[in-house]
């Protein structure tokens, strides 16, 4: 008897790292688009600098794998414009330039989004996930990842990562350069749901923003979410123009 | 020739009623989207005219008038399904000019761009239309492409005009794409250059590059071959260049012995050009750029010293001169950017200068788009010649400026 409940005891020290931290950051990738076989979404985006509000925004996104086509709906003049993203190669086209026109992975859209925060989330591929302890967030009680960047490819070199354990989504990201300094936080929430291999997973509905330096924010709002096969002449550039 | 462009109709008109029987097939049972959406350019220029100009004395030939008001109305239509896809451009032009002798009016319309396209099947498409065919990362012109070397980038608020063509594109994933295209004409600019001309271009992307190729063949020419490359160094940093080596059509030769006239060659000696460029990220989201050209179709120092000497020997000489000359006089240049935030939706600018290595001339151009509201924007572009006359980038004008509104509908 006493060894049983010296076993069971053990049971429940049992520590952490025995989860799977790789297998449920990628649950929580399907959850923002990640392992999918090609995911369609509009976004709009609100951003705010201070008191100063910017012009909305409204994009539809187009992603699979590490390739995503983010096209302009509103505002109206930038209709038609398009960021296309595979791998760390980045073209936008857009009226007045009259060839797509690469750019670096700096060049980041108006507020706190960057290219990498509009597509889908591949964080399994591109970090690699070590279990930090449990956290209590709004009540729901998370896992605790610290992910590291695989690679250079990544947006960001370091991010620490809230993981409900019952609905594996992530709920809140902390994003980190390499010197440890942090940039941004990450809120999301999850007001969609998508059917994928027999399963009903929950998809996000909006990802708010916010810069760790500056009295600035992006609140994003997914729409219209849906999970197909995303076609490859998409990403073809003579056929965006 | 005649067999041979004979070969060619068959061809294509074989492979032009093919893409028809498929594309109805595909109409059927699709569903539809119909988007429109229209820009109209109503702007202001003014000009310069260089007083002493040697190709252009007392504005004789060029006839540039000093001031030109433009309406321009730029429509896109589309009809879309998930097989199949049409496009129309039409652009509605009507323009005033004063002074250079041009007074007057003109109107026009045409179709800058149409297309009709339709997915074979996962990985192939096909589309006949007009076509902006324009790729590489260059900035100051694009030496990889055999329709646009001029790539339009130093004037934002030009139209550029597809080509005519019947292309196939492969691409079985988002890392490969290859193209065979078929160019019947250049479309509204009407050259004769590049007329039935067949294409084939491949493009691979690894995971911070992009490498191209091109090769053009048309009949009674010596076939085109181009190229380019793209590698992302870090987060802020580009490293691009391209190259083409080719034969030009009609090309002016201008003798260094003066004794000698101009000679206009039917094909010129195959000669390559190459640019090699950088681009910097700043952390605030505006990117420098620097590029070298080498035009290895261009002049020697004395060749063009010669070009604008003979010029000005004589009226005849001069017109010559201006009508048959080449796309870049020199052989070596420099060209550099300072832009906004290309991703920014906010106020847009770009500074440009050119600089003419050998005849030590400059262009300096300004662009800026202020939007008003959601639908109006205001723009400016501002251009700058050092050099004076006989010299590339100064000799037709001195300066010019336009300013304009934007509206987008609806």
């Amino acid at each position: 008897m006493r060894n049983l409940l010296i076993f069971i005891s053990c049971l429940g020290a049992f520590p952490v790292w025995a989860v799977d931290a790789q297998g449920v950051l990628e649950r929580a990738d399907q959850a923002r688009g990640g392992h999918l076989p090609g995911v369609v979404w509009v976004i709009h985006l609100v951003s705010r600098e201070g008191d100063k509000r910017l012009e909305p925004q409204t994009l539809e996104v187009r992603a699979v794998d590490d390739a995503s086509v983010a096209e302009t709906l509103e505002p109206a003049r930038f209709r038609g414009a398009k960021i296309l993203q595979v791998g760390r190669n980045m073209w936008i086209t857009k009226a007045g330039l009259s060839k797509p026109i690469p750019v670096s992975p700096r060049q980041r859209m108006t507020g706190q989004a960057s290219n990498g925060d509009i597509a889908a989330t591949h964080y399994a591929a591109d970090y690699t996930a070590r279990m930090d302890g449990e956290e209590r967030l709004n009540g729901e009680p998370c896992h605790v990842l610290e992910l590291t960047a695989r690679h250079k490819r990544t947006t960001y070199d370091r991010v620490r990562y809230w993981v409900s354990k019952e609905r594996e989504v992530a709920l809140k990201a902390e994003f980190y350069s390499l010197s440890g300094k942090l940039l941004k936080t990450a809120l999301f929430e999850y007001g969609h749901e998508i059917h994928f291999e027999g399963r009903r997973i929950p998809f996000v509905s909006r990802m708010l923003i916010r810069d760790a330096l500056l009295d600035a924010e992006t609140d994003m709002h997914y729409e219209a979410v849906k999970v197909r096969k995303v076609p490859a002449s998409v990403f073809d550039l003579g056929q965006m123009q | 020739m005649h067999a041979a462009g004979g070969r060619v109709a068959a061809i294509s008109g074989g492979v032009l009623v093919g893409c028809t029987v498929c594309l109805a097939t595909l109409a059927q049972a699709q569903t539809w989207q119909s988007t429109w959406d229209a820009s109209v350019y109503a702007s202001l220029s003014t000009r310069r005219v260089q007083a002493d100009s040697v190709l252009n004395p007392d504005n004789l030939l060029a006839r540039l008038p000093d001031s030109v008001g433009v309406l321009e109305t730029r429509f896109d239509w589309r009809l879309e399904s998930e097989r199949l896809g049409m496009h129309l451009r039409p652009i509605l032009r009507q323009q005033w000019q004063h002074g250079g002798g041009g007074e007057g009016g003109l109107d026009e319309g045409y179709l800058s761009q149409w297309r009709l396209r339709g997915v074979l099947t996962e990985s192939l498409s096909a589309s006949l239309g007009r076509d902006v065919m324009n790729w590489g990362p260059a900035q100051f012109r694009s030496p990889s492409s055999p329709f646009y070397f001029d790539n339009g980038r130093s004037d934002p608020t030009r139209e550029l005009s597809g080509v005519d063509a019947l292309k196939l594109a492969f691409t079985p994933d988002a890392n490969r794409a290859w193209n065979l295209a078929f160019v019947r004409g250049t479309g509204h600019d009407d050259r004769d250059d590049w007329k039935n001309t067949w294409l084939l271009k491949g493009e691979q992307r690894g995971s911070d590059w992009t490498v191209g190729w091109v090769a053009a063949k048309s009949a009674g020419r010596a076939a085109f071959w181009g190229g380019y490359g793209q590698w992302t160094l870090g987060d802020d940093w580009l490293l691009y260049g391209e190259a083409a080596s080719s034969r030009l059509h009609q090309a002016l030769r201008s003798p260094v012995s003066l004794a000698q006239p101009f000679r206009v060659e039917a094909e010129s000696a195959r000669q390559s050009v190459w640019l090699a460029g950088a681009n910097h990220t700043l952390e605030s989201g505006q990117a420098l750029s620097l590029e070298y050209l080498f035009n290895g179709h261009g002049y020697h120092e004395a060749e063009a010293n010669a070009y604008f000497t003979r010029a000005d020997q004589s009226l005849p000489n001069a017109g010559l001169a201006l009508s048959a000359r080449p796309a870049l006089l020199g052989r070596h240049y420099l060209h550099a950017v300072w832009q906004s935030n290309l991703l920014e939706e906010g106020d847009v600018w770009r500074l440009m200068w050119s600089h003419n290595l050998q005849d030590g001339s400059q262009e300096w151009a300004a662009y800026f788009d202020h939007p008003l509201n959601t639908h109006l924007n205001l723009y400016a572009l501002g251009v700058f010649n050092r050099g004076g006359a006989a010299s590339e980038f100064a000799d037709l004008s001195a300066r010019s400026l336009q300013i304009g509104l934007r509206l987008v509908m609806p």
